[in-house]
């Protein structure tokens, strides 16, 4: 038996399949693969998926994981993305396949990209406003915990970042703590951005990294 | 796939995921490549629309014919709604993002009829002209199929085409003729004249109704050639029938998220308030070897580790056992559990509990409708106390400890005493329990009562019957509830208010356009949702069009009526349903069509269980 994690990228129509939705599409894609996969005992069997860090709804990502326990240890695993890519909604593709390196809990940043457009002002004045924002001390947003919602400074979480201007949007790139420990959503940076500004804001978010804490791409 | 304009808004509603498609086996074609465009509209949400098997037959069917392409559209919820009309986006279909008003073909299914209300919004919303008369050229065809088109009166305003009985191979001769009639450039009227001549097709804009001055019917008259009487279809050979290999897998959790096969159709029972037992008559079974085959290839072509074995009551199925032991040859070693929906009390037998206990033990639910042994007579439900009692020890024993059981109250020849009956037996279920020695240890019993309001249904014996009033409704569920003395049963009551005015447009004429037109002009839609029904708005809008809906819902009809739906032809006999009738009244039970042949007309398709040796 070995700890195999295979890597895909999740677009298109498949951005607004929820975490809870994705643990179903994916069991059912393993079942149809008919890959020999380690089952859950008792009354309900099914394979045993694990994923390392959720994705927020609405997101699309390059480097999504899963985890499962392969029974046959002669397989070749460079054959399982396409096994799984055939039983998978066009907007799943796997596309690396491999034993298991780190554990989920070295988990430690990701880099989002965020495109971001408005109606009211113009792309100019949005990346004016964003950079302001970046560049203060402080960037306050409400933030949701267990307790309640607190307020927390935003800035002090931002390891790095950098911002785009287009024509008519606006590109940041930024990455933010991610794991089990803490997690920043880049969607408190939009937030805090509406509320500066007062415009109704677009965005949409990409996951392109996540890292380890020797800051290493996660594999 | 989802419009640029839309997906700006989509992370601000509920559910996005209902709204994007590219599910695994949605079906994308060339816009060039196709002749006919379908748009198939299921007038409620996603998630419902999803859960639906006559959908998925139909869409596979469309769509393995070339020259067709068969897209779906479900009603948006109310904040998509609100999305949608505050930025101006039209209803669109999930597979190529192109509004309603594109598609030749607009076909909605008639499930329930407070689905109604979604049918109008989905058409304004998709910019197509939502009265029939308004829409022009050989385009934006609205048709409809599904078993409310038993009586389509209150809606034929706004639909083109009705498909009466089963789809598989009249809508398709309807596409054709399409074809045929766009390649002549013929006129719309002139499309609709000869589809009229389909066995199956009814026009209703090919109708004059009259009306006497009591406001009941006087004549229903053709024109143009159409027929006077429009038959049904039917399959007979389901083993031929067309039947999907594969579904379009939701992304996101529907109702029913399992695959589905169909066993068989129609029902031999012949319960006097069941409409369904009715419209598909004749009972026609599929093959154990074909069943076998079409369960095994959907599992293996969905994913799916669950199926269910569908049919209007499963343990009915000639050769269930044998069925039963032929799926679990495999579907034990692929980890796929069997379901068996709509058992009755006297199928759960030791042999097939056995078979299906791969499914998760989930309570046990039965449907006795009445709680008193005359009233089940009267209603034609036959299912004795002592085989409820029996089955619920066996269940018992084997370490269940919830069982549901569903009523209807306001029956025709119901009493009080009737009504607490229901509590009477629900109360017996809880002694059966603890009668039982070897019940799971320690646990007490839970036994969930649900009542809901009868609704009297075209081409049932009922359809003359009044229903009760909603002020008497509600007494009886009162009365039910001081009638139950024990803490183990649960009592739920469905509303009346939407019992109501499904009985209005179940049995309505086509003076009801108007009131659906107006209904609609006030914003009202998803009647079906409690937090959208209002029967305060429908009553003002029936005042306002001076229509008295107690003349549809509470009226007790004469059996010399002309009923609106006198002209459509289910197999049926009226002079069938007017001795079931009347048998109700005298508290008479009948056979089953297995025990014996009542003659009720069915035969004259030629197979099914008329021709079964007795
Ligand atoms: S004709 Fe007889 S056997 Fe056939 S459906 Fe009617 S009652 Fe049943």
């Amino acid at each position: 038996m070995r700890n195999v994690r295979v890597f895909f990228k999740k677009f298109d129509e498949c951005k607004y399949i929820s975490h809870l939705d994705l643990n179903r599409v994916m069991l059912r894609a393993v079942g149809k693969s008919r890959l020999d996969v380690w089952r859950t005992e008792g009354f309900n069997q099914h394979a045993y998926i694990t994923f390392a860090l959720p994705l927020s709804l609405g997101f699309s990502s390059e480097c999504e994981s899963m985890d499962f326990r392969l029974l046959d240890d002669g397989m070749d695993l460079s054959l399982i993305p396409e096994m799984l890519n055939v039983c998978l909604p066009e907007g799943i593709r796997v596309f690396a396949c491999d034993e298991a390196k780190y554990k989920p809990a070295d988990i430690d940043a990701a880099l989002y990209e965020a495109v971001l457009t408005a109606d009211d002002i113009s792309a100019k004045e949005l990346y004016t406003a964003f950079s302001e924002l970046l560049e203060s001390d402080e960037i306050p947003v409400e933030k949701k915990t267990k307790k309640g919602f607190k307020t927390v400074n935003l800035k002090e979480y931002v390891r790095a970042y950098s911002l785009l201007l287009d024509e008519r949007s606006v590109t940041l790139s930024i990455t933010l703590p991610a794991g089990s420990s803490t997690n920043i959503n880049p969607t408190l940076f939009i937030t805090a951005l509406e509320k500066k500004t007062g415009a109704e804001i677009y965005y949409n978010i990409s996951r392109k990294e996540i890292y380890t804490k020797e800051g290493v791409p996660f594999a | 796939m989802i419009p640029k304009e839309v997906e700006k808004y989509l992370l601000k509603v509920q559910k996005p995921g209902r709204y994007t498609g590219g599910e695994m086996g949605a079906v994308i074609k060339k816009k060039e490549d196709v002749e006919v465009r379908f748009a198939f509209c299921f007038p409620d949400t996603y998630e419902i629309g999803m859960s639906h098997l006559g959908i998925k037959i139909l869409y596979s069917l469309f769509n393995e014919v070339p020259y067709i392409w068969c897209e779906r559209v479900f009603a948006p919820w109310i904040d998509m709604e609100e999305v949608m009309r505050e930025h101006d986006l039209p209803l669109y279909a999930l597979e190529s993002g192109d509004p309603l008003c594109d598609f030749d073909f607009i076909g909605f299914t008639l499930q329930y009829e407070l689905s109604y209300s979604n049918i109008l919004n989905m058409l304004a919303l998709g910019n197509v002209p939502i009265l029939s008369k308004d829409r022009k050229g050989l385009k934006n065809i609205v048709v409809a199929g599904g078993p409310n088109c038993c009586n389509p009166e209150p809606i034929t305003d706004f639909i083109d085409i009705f498909f009466l009985g089963d789809g598989e191979e009249v809508d398709l001769e309807v596409m054709e003729l399409y074809r045929v009639c766009r390649k002549e450039n013929t006129t719309r009227e002139e499309f609709l004249r000869r589809a009229s001549q389909i066995k199956g097709v009814y026009v209703p804009s090919l109708y004059e109704v009259d009306y006497n001055d009591d406001g009941t019917l006087r004549s229903i008259t053709p024109r143009d050639g159409a027929p006077a009487k429009i038959e049904k279809r039917v399959m007979m050979d389901m083993d031929k029938c067309y039947y999907p290999s594969r579904f379009v897998v939701p992304n996101i959790e529907i109702v029913h998220d399992r695959a589905v096969e169909e066993i068989f159709r129609g029902c031999i029972r012949g319960c006097r308030f069941c409409q369904a037992g009715f419209l598909y008559r004749p009972v026609r079974e599929k093959s154990v070897d074909c069943i076998n085959e079409q369960t095994h290839t959907l599992c293996r072509n969905t994913g799916y580790d669950e199926v269910s074995l569908s049919s209007l009551s499963s343990s009915d199925y000639t050769q269930i056992v044998p069925l039963l032991t032929k799926l679990t040859e495999w579907s034990k070693k692929e980890n796929v559990s069997l379901s068996l929906p709509s058992l009755r009390v006297d199928g759960f037998t030791d042999d097939i509990l056995d078979k299906i206990k791969s499914v998760r033990k989930s309570g046990l639910t039965f449907a006795p409708e009445a709680g008193s042994q005359r009233l089940r007579d009267a209603i034609n439900k036959n299912v004795f106390e002592g085989e409820l009692m029996h089955t619920c020890s066996v269940a018992f024993e084997g370490g269940y400890t919830t069982v549901k059981l569903y009523f209807m109250i306001g029956l025709p020849t119901e009493t009080y005493d009737d009504v607490a009956a229901i509590a009477e037996l629900g109360q017996k279920v809880v002694n059966a329990y603890y009668a039982c020695e070897n019940r799971a240890k320690g646990q007490s019993v839970r036994v969930t009562i649900s009542a809901s309001s009868f609704v009297p249904k075209p081409f049932t014996p009922f359809q003359w019957e009044p229903q009760d009033t909603m002020e008497e409704l509600r007494k009886k569920q009162q009365h039910l509830k001081s009638s139950i003395t024990t803490r183990k049963i649960t009592y739920n009551y469905h509303d009346s208010d939407t019992s109501f005015l499904e009985a209005v447009f179940a049995r309505g004429d086509r003076k009801l356009n108007a009131v659906m037109l107006k209904a609609f002009e006030k914003g009202i839609r998803f009647d079906g949702w409690s937090d959208c029904f209002s029967l305060q708005k429908w009553l003002e809008v029936f005042e306002e069009c001076g229509i008295d809906p107690a003349f549809y819902a509470n009226r007790k009809r004469s059996f010399e009526e002309l009923l609106p739906w006198d002209h459509l032809d289910y197999g049926i006999k009226k002079s069938f349903l007017q001795s079931e009738c009347e048998k109700a009244y005298r508290s008479e039970s009948s056979p089953n069509c297995r025990e014996k042949c009542l003659g009720c007309g069915a035969a004259k398709y030629g197979g099914g269980v008329c021709y079964e040796k007795r």
